[in-house]
């Protein structure tokens, strides 16, 4: 079992559930956050910042904006995880930055609380 | 390889350790409002009992040669006062196996400035 965490731009919401739905997966849940990424910043001036060069981190800025963004995070079988990622990859990319992010983490076990199945059982 | 690290931390320190993480070279990070209780059962001022104390979630996926940097960063700028207070919050650290950025789609496994361009 994997997690599978994808950070999307709020109006393709209504897309991505589509599309995560024809890759066979109907449970997840979303919430609303808050993010940055890399700034659309050069790597060098990223590592200048990180070994303390003063002007790298004015470049920066002391403050990032912060985007509003949506969070979904849903429970998958390790066979779905590339299916999935493939349709939340083609349902959000423009090619601007800004698109989001999408992470695989591992998932020990999952509980559904109905029944008290546990492992792939709980999330099929 | 990519650890992801969740920090739980006071709303009114969040600013300041989003400007610490960008200083220190870690510009993405996604925040979202949390609440929750810790250790001591939540705040009881006088008769009442506040146990879903409002909380500030930092997330922010970093390579995992910068996890004690990172982790230490935020550590010293979310904590209040000099020693700290109850309250002041909790750090997660779990592994992350494959990272996608949906604009590319392309698959990272270290960050940019480890060599690989996004």
């Amino acid at each position: 079992m994997k997690e599978v965490i994808a950070i999307v731009r709020m109006n393709m919401m209504n897309q991505t559930k589509k599309a995560i739905t024809e890759a066979g997966v109907d449970a997840f849940f979303a919430h609303e956050a808050q993010g940055r990424g890399k700034g659309f910043v050069n790597p060098q001036v990223l590592e200048g910042a990180r070994q303390g060069y003063e002007e790298a981190a004015a470049v920066l800025g002391a403050k990032g904006q912060l985007y509003p963004k949506r969070m979904l995070t849903a429970v998958v079988k390790d066979d779905q995880v590339d299916k999935v990622v493939k349709a939340i990859i083609a349902a959000n990319q423009t090619g601007k930055p800004g698109d989001g992010k999408v992470f695989i983490l591992p998932i020990g076990d999952a509980v559904r609380v109905r029944t008290a199945e546990t492992g792939a059982k709980a999330i099929a | 390889m990519l650890t992801m690290i969740r920090a739980i931390v006071r709303p009114e320190k969040a600013d300041a350790v989003l400007a610490a993480l960008m200083e220190a070279g870690f510009p993405a990070v996604t925040k979202y409002s949390v609440a929750g209780r810790g250790k001591q059962r939540g705040i009881k001022i006088g008769e009442v009992t506040y146990d879903e104390i409002p909380k500030v979630m930092l997330m922010s996926v970093i390579n995992t040669a910068d996890k004690d940097f990172v982790i230490e960063t935020v550590m010293n700028t979310a904590r209040s006062g000099g020693k700290g207070a109850f309250g002041d919050g909790k750090i997660f650290v779990s592994p992350v196996e494959e990272s996608y950025t949906i604009s590319s789609g392309v698959k990272e496994t270290l960050y940019a400035s480890e060599g690989v361009t996004a």
